[in-house]
Formats: C-alpha cells, sequence, structure tokens
C-alpha cells in the first residue's frame, strides 16, 4: 500500500543521504530503448488571468538538443474560430512539451469545439471544454501526449478563466501558471508577483501580527509588464528559449494577439 | 605530492554505483575559433557557460593566457580548461627561463596533449592552441583524449559546425588582420545566434610579431533588455521574526576589523550590472 | 510464432491513418460512454508506460505525472472527518499548492485522492456518473459499499496497467448510516473506522492514533482532522499547502474551509505550545 503512494524515493531506499539529488536506482544492465516517440521541444508557456481577461503567452523558438528547428512555432492557439484567421474563437489554448503532440492535440481539441457549436447550435463554455480537454488526455493515459496544457477564456460570470493540466488530464483552475522548460524560473516569480507570496503589508503589525498582503486581481497592463519580465528573464538564464513571445490576450471584445521579439541567442 | 587527489575516488565509485548521480561540473557548451592571417593569427570565443539547460555565467572568459604571444582559447568541462592551461602556462615559462629562448607553439601543444593523453580523456578539455614565436605563426587543434590538428582555420566546442560553415564559404588565404578578426568574430557569432550552448558576447585575441592584444567583448549583441516593471519592495515586505544586531567589538574577538573611511577604499574587483 | 505469421502476412501499412469509427470519435464533443483508452503500438504497452512515467523507480523519467499526497478520514459518533493536504508534486518539483483532493461524488458522498492525480480526477469523476446512473435506474440512493466496489472492481480491471490510486471513499446513506471505504490500485477495498493515505500517512496516523477514539465531539472531531494534517505537512516533504477539511453527517457533507498551513502552524505553536522543536529565537 505505501510503496504507491510515497512518490519520496529518499524513504524507500537506504542508506539515506543529504545530497540535493536522493540517489535514482542505477539501470541493471542493458535496457531496450526499441520505441521512444517523443523528442522535447524546449520552449516556455505561461498564463495570467484578470478581473475580466486571460493572457496566454509563450515562446516561439523550437529546439531539439542543441539546435534551433525554427525561430518561429507559435505555442499559443485559438480554439473554436475559422480555420485561417482564427475569427471567432472564444477560447485560447497553449501546449509546450513535445511539439507534434501539441499540434495533434490542438488540432483535436478544435475539431471538437467547432462539432459541439454545430451540433448544439451554441458556443462551447469554457468550463465545459476544460472537462472534455481532460477527458481527452486521459484517453491517452497509457500513451501519453507528452504535452503540458493551459486553457484560458472567459467564464460564464465574464471572469478570466484558467485552467492548467498535465500530461495525462488532472486539471485546476488557477489565477496564473508557468509551465515547459523555464517552469521552475518563472513560477516562483508569478507566485510572488501575482499571489504576493512571503509578501507582508508593511506597518500591519510585529512579529507574528504581521499580515499577509492581500491579494486583488491585477489590471491588464501590470500583467502584460509581468509576462514580458517573465520572458525576458526566463531568456537570459534558460538556452531553450528565446527568438520571440507571442501572447494571446482574450475580453469580452475578442482576442488579441501581440508579438515582441527576444532574444535570439 | 602535486597533481590530482584520488582519495574520494573509490567512495564516489560505490555511491555512484549505487545510483548516486555524480555533481554536474559546469561545461562552457561554446564556440571558439582560430584562424590565421598574413603576419598573425587571432583567435575567438563567445561567453555563454552553462549548466545543462541554464545559463550559469553570461559573460564568462574563455580566452586563456599561455605565455605572452600565445594564447588559448578552451572549450569542454571549465575547471579543466582553466587549469590545464594555467599548468603548462606556469611549465612553459619555466622551460622559456631554463632555455633562455621564447616558447614555441608547438611546445606548448605538445605539453598539452601529453598532459591530455595521460588522463585518457578524463580531463574534459578541448583547445585552440595559437600563437606566434620565432619559428613563424602557429594554430592547432587540442583534443580531450590528446589528438591534434594543425590547419590554417579551426573551430570547437558544440558551435563548431555552425562557426565553420562561415570559415568554408568566406575563408581565404592571405587575409589582412582586419578581415580575419571580422572572419572570426562572424563564425563566432554564427554559434552565439545558432548553437543554444553559446551565446553572449564575443571575445577576440590577436597574435601577431610585434604583440598579443585582448579585446574582451569586442562584440556585444545581446544587450539584455530593461525591464518593463519596477521591483523594489517596500521595506517591511518580508515577516521578521526576530533580530539581532552584533556590534564591531563583539565580533572583533573572531576577526580583525578594519576602518574603512571613504568610498575611495573599496576594491570593487569585477562590477556587476547592479552597481552601474 | 503466431504474432511473427501475422507481423510479416499483411501490409505494414494496413492499419496507418483513422478507421471511419476513429474519425467519428476523434470530433465526437461528447466523450462516448464506452472507455476506450487508446494504447502504443507494441507488444508490451505498461513496460512502456512504466519506463516514461514512473518516477518512482526512475526518477528521471521524461514524463512527470503530478501525484496527490496526505489525505485521512475516520469515523466518530458524529459522522465522519474528511480532511486532505492540498500539495501536488511531480518528482521534486511542487506542481502545485492548490489541489482540491476531496471530490464532491454527490451531496452525500466524498472520495479522496492520493496517488496519480489524473487518475482520481477521473475515475471519481466516472464514479459521480455510475452512482448518478444507480440512482436514476433504482430510484434511490447508491449505498457507499456499492459505490466502493464500483471503484474498486474498475481499477482491478486494468490491473498492471500503471494506474496510481490511494483513495477513500465517505457517505452516509439511511440503510448504511456513515460508511468509510479504502480502495486502492491494486485492488485492495477495505471497510474500516479510520484511514491516512500517501507519502504523509504515517506521520497524520501518529497524531490521530494517539487521539482518536469514537465519542470524539464534532469541535474536537474537527480540530483532529486539521491536526493530524498539520503534523503530516511539517514532516513530509511532499505534503503541505491547504488544509482542505470536510465532515459527512446525516444529511450529507458540509465543508469546513481550506485554510493556509502557515498560519495554522503558528497559531498551534504559539497558543498550544506545540511544535517546541521549531523556534524563532536566535
Amino acid at each position: 500500500m505505501a510503496s504507491l503512494l510515497s512518490s519520496n524515493p529518499t524513504l524507500a531506499s537506504n542508506p539515506s543521504y543529504s545530497f540535493s539529488q536522493a540517489p535514482q536506482n542505477a539501470a541493471a544492465g542493458n535496457r531496450e530503448h526499441a520505441f521512444y516517440p517523443y523528442t522535447d521541444n524546449g520552449g516556455s508557456t505561461l498564463g495570467i488571468t484578470g478581473n475580466d481577461f486571460a493572457i496566454l503567452a509563450g515562446d516561439t523558438r523550437s529546439t531539439s538538443g542543441y539546435s534551433i528547428n525554427t525561430r518561429y512555432s507559435p505555442k499559443v492557439f485559438r480554439i473554436g474560430g475559422d480555420d485561417e484567421t482564427g475569427e471567432g474563437a472564444h477560447i485560447i489554448l497553449s501546449v509546450v512539451g513535445y511539439a507534434a503532440d501539441g499540434t495533434a492535440l490542438k488540432e483535436r481539441l478544435n475539431a471538437i469545439v467547432k462539432m459541439y457549436k454545430y451540433q448544439h447550435g451554441k458556443r462551447m463554455s469554457v468550463k465545459a471544454c476544460a472537462q472534455r480537454l481532460a477527458t481527452i488526455l486521459y484517453g491517452k493515459r497509457f500513451f501519453p501526449y507528452y504535452v503540458t496544457a493551459i486553457l484560458g477564456g472567459l467564464d460564464e460570470d465574464g471572469k478570466g478563466a484558467l485552467y492548467s493540466y498535465d500530461p495525462v488530464g488532472s486539471y485546476e483552475r488557477e489565477q496564473c501558471r508557468a509551465a515547459g522548460a523555464a517552469a521552475s524560473l518563472i513560477m516562483p516569480f508569478l507566485d510572488n508577483q501575482v499571489n504576493f507570496k512571503n509578501q507582508y503589508s508593511p506597518g500591519s503589525g510585529v512579529g507574528h501580527d504581521l499580515e499577509a498582503r492581500q491579494v486583488t486581481p491585477l489590471p491588464f497592463h501590470e500583467v502584460e509588464q509581468l509576462v514580458r519580465d517573465a520572458f525576458t528573464s526566463a531568456t537570459e538564464r534558460h538556452i531553450e528559449v528565446g527568438d520571440g513571445l507571442q501572447m494571446l490576450v482574450i475580453t469580452k471584445d475578442g482576442i488579441e494577439e501581440k508579438y515582441f521579439p527576444l532574444k535570439r541567442d | 605530492m602535486p597533481g590530482f587527489d584520488f582519495s574520494n575516488y573509490n567512495r564516489n565509485a560505490a555511491l555512484h554505483a549505487q545510483g548516486v548521480p555524480l555533481p554536474k561540473a559546469t561545461s562552457t557548451g561554446t564556440t571558439i575559433v582560430g584562424c590565421m592571417f598574413d603576419g598573425g593569427v587571432v583567435i575567438a570565443a563567445d561567453t555563454r557557460a552553462t549548466s545543462g539547460p541554464i545559463v550559469a555565467d553570461k559573460n564568462c572568459e574563455k580566452l586563456h593566457y599561455i605565455a605572452p604571444q600565445i594564447w588559448c582559447a578552451g572549450a569542454g568541462t571549465a575547471a579543466d580548461t582553466e587549469f590545464t592551461t594555467a599548468i603548462i602556462s606556469s611549465n612553459l615559462e619555466l622551460h622559456a627561463l631554463s632555455t633562455g629562448r621564447k616558447p614555441r607553439v608547438v611546445t606548448c601543444m605538445t605539453m598539452l596533449k601529453q598532459h591530455l593523453f595521460r588522463y585518457q580523456g578524463h580531463i574534459g578539455a578541448y583547445l585552440v592552441v595559437a600563437g606566434v614565436d620565432p619559428t613563424g605563426v602557429g594554430l592547432y587543434t587540442v583534443h580531450a583524449h590528446g589528438s591534434t590538428d594543425k590547419l590554417p582555420y579551426v573551430t570547437m566546442g558544440s558551435g563548431s559546425l555552425a562557426a565553420m560553415a562561415i570559415f568554408e564559404t568566406q575563408w581565404k588565404q592571405k587575409m589582412t588582420r582586419e578581415e580575419a578578426i571580422k572572419l572570426a568574430s562572424d563564425a563566432i557569432q554564427a554559434g552565439i545566434f545558432n548553437d543554444l550552448g553559446s551565446g553572449s558576447n564575443v571575445d577576440v585575441c590577436v597574435i601577431t610579431e610585434e604583440k598579443a592584444s585582448l579585446m574582451r567583448n569586442y562584440i556585444r549583441p545581446n544587450q539584455r533588455e530593461v525591464k518593463q516593471k519596477d521591483y523594489k519592495f517596500k521595506r517591511g515586505t518580508t515577516a521578521v521574526l526576530n533580530e539581532k544586531v552584533i556590534t564591531r567589538e563583539e565580533i572583533s574577538k573572531y576577526v580583525t576589523v578594519h576602518e574603512l573611511s571613504s568610498d575611495d577604499d573599496v576594491v570593487v574587483v569585477e562590477k556587476m550590472d547592479i552597481d552601474a | 510464432m503466431d504474432s511473427l505469421v501475422a507481423t510479416y502476412s499483411r501490409p505494414a501499412f494496413e492499419n496507418e491513418g483513422y478507421s471511419s469509427d476513429e474519425q467519428q470519435e476523434l470530433v465526437q464533443a461528447m466523450p462516448s460512454l464506452s472507455l476506450s483508452f487508446s494504447l502504443p503500438p507494441m507488444r508490451n504497452p505498461s513496460a512502456f508506460l512504466r519506463a516514461l512515467t514512473d518516477d518512482h523507480a526512475n526518477p528521471q523519467c521524461p514524463i512527470k505525472l503530478a501525484h496527490g499526497t496526505t489525505t485521512l478520514a475516520f469515523r466518530f459518533q458524529g459522522g465522519i472527518i474528511v480532511a486532505t493536504d492540498s500539495r501536488a508534486s511531480a518528482g521534486n518539483w511542487i506542481a502545485s499548492q492548490t489541489v482540491k483532493k476531496v471530490i464532491e461524488i454527490n451531496n452525500c458522498l466524498l472520495g479522496t485522492m492520493a496517488g496519480g492525480a489524473a487518475d482520481c480526477q477521473y475515475w471519481l469523476a466516472y464514479l459521480g456518473i455510475q452512482c448518478r446512473l444507480h440512482e436514476l435506474r433504482h430510484k434511490r440512493r447508491i449505498s457507499v459499499a456499492a459505490a466502493s466496489k464500483i471503484l474498486s472492481n474498475l481499477v482491478y480491471s486494468y490491473k498492471g496497467m500503471g494506474l496510481s490510486m490511494g483513495t477513500m471513499c465517505a457517505g452516509v446513506t439511511p440503510q448504511e448510516g456513515p460508511a468509510l471505504y479504502y480502495i486502492d490500485s491494486e485492488g485492495t477495498r477495505l471497510a474500516g473506522n479510520l484511514f491516512c493515505v500517501g507519502s504523509g500517512q504515517t506521520f497524520a496516523y501518529g497524531v490521530l492514533d494517539a487521539e482518536y477514539h469514537y465519542n470524539l465531539t464534532e469541535k474536537e472531531a474537527l480540530e483532529l482532522g486539521s491536526r493530524s494534517i498539520l503534523a503530516a505537512t511539517h514532516r513530509d516533504a511532499f505534503s503541505g499547502g491547504f488544509i482542505n477539511l470536510y465532515h459527512v453527517k446525516e444529511d450529507g457533507w458540509v465543508k469546513h474551509g481550506f485554510r493556509d498551513t502557515n498560519p495554522i502552524f503558528w497559531k498551534t505553536k504559539l497558543e498550544k505550545g506545540e511544535f517546541s522543536n521549531v523556534t524563532a529565537n536566535l
């Protein structure tokens, strides 16, 4: 019972070490590498919501190993709109990880959202789309899509909605989420600047009485600044991030696309 | 006893067998090149150091001094290139003093290859050696296992293919000093922009019969962007549970305390962006 | 031998592309009710999956799945207390601090998640569907025993395929009263008064076993559930975040907050003098 539930490898194997990385059972003998269908195409994505908008952003570099495949391959897509222009879309999706799986997933969700509209005569709600995406991902539980997806849109009350996923479809609605290669660089920054983690209100008390800083939804221009700063910083320190920053902003007026160049080294 | 200390070797091998991963060394990823011209030789390097996919140093120095007119560009494990060139530099100086002649590039190359061959590739230093000596201009590459090449233009490191593409299309015989610098820095820039292991700035070192001149950050095509937002926190943002003040009297029991009268006394070893 | 013959007696491209059924399936707005999972085209799919996703056996696996961690539930005279932490980790990375590990199957039934987050979310949602269908078919609510059996039979049919779940089903029905079951992906299904599940289970058991008795008052029981999770978040690196607390009563469950552990920890320490190992003195 404990074996499957304990995800702590140091507890399972002895002796215990105080290294930053726990011992990893070395592969005994030769391993067979007969079928390996995945490649990591690098890059990073990020989503933040506000009161009446949602932003999804991603860098546009696609890599394999130390090579750049292309400097412009978008990771953020409009879902449920016109094939060429994306017009009429009311949901946005970002995918990062293995690009081929990402494209397949995007196209599948796109087809489903459109079929829903044709079959029911109304747009699919973001909540329904989020649940459907989870079942799509879980449908490949035993042969996963190697992607981390983030879904954005506006909920029934017109508020910004953001759903983040793991590769097999566990999902959660959140205020902000970073995914992909530089997630570990960007996410702590977002925790601090969006959810004000580890920030207290100066002068609100002494010692234990000091109150945590109140979390309030950020205005759009501030969120856009955070997104741009997150990506310029990730570009500085992560080799797989760079070239361009593509941003999709969804509001009640529709979806706006923005592009900013990033460093290309 | 000089040389390497192997006392932890058996312990680490045993730990590794149990699955403890080896500590990750900073590898320079790197593009380095060298190119001869009429009357001298130029070597150049990028300035990115990586640790896995993370940029460890954005402006490191990969051009190493060996002798006044012999310089070396290093790729591979950062510590190995640093120390291997330092050891050879010091031995070459002793050699020059005992013979009373200027050191030669071939001598340096031979010492490097013999040193590296002895360690069977475990010292991960990949080098481009260049210089001018009484016999003329020399340019070599030395691989970690000890093999060497002598060529008019060379590239090494993860960006070597990108850089060699530039040399193979644009190199010509009997170039001027300026042409050679341009060609070498273009080759490095090809590596900076097309190889993920290389990045930031171009360092160049030109060696002629008269002198060697190091041009640190000769080209800086990757300046950091200005942030959109100001991230200064209000004083009192961090929770403080307790405070303790250590007076100068207390601390002087353990260390010597010097009074600094003005800012002029403070020695800035290396200026960081934040100092500006 | 048969598989060899099969491999070479048909053109390799025969099964390429999508069949018309599969094409239908791909664009269906509603997922089909019959369960169908795509499998990698190979002899042993579960070994393939394990090599890619099982970070317990192979920490370097490329696909890190979110794992849930400390959960507990116990029966007492006033019903059932269900409490969980809210951390999800993928390897050494904290994937989320705000996971809802108590899943509301319907207004009298709760499920908890530990193990693979996606597995728990998906199959407990599936269980919700089955429970509702049972209600419609039989005109009365499903018993907790039957609901837990649906889940345990289901995961047992996937045994060895790599599902990872340790869940508890808690609920009240007129025929059973308050009932609590433990189900895991190995196929175990146990009825009981008290369970802790997850990597922080030992720490939670330590507190819970010491203080537990059946005649706790409602207030004491809620406090004990919260305190046990707090102990687990304090000592287990893979547990943390918020304490999610539920109370299952005669007429359905009641939620008792989703509260940050940090202030609760300091309150417990300063007001009750517990956790004296932690000090803010210099």
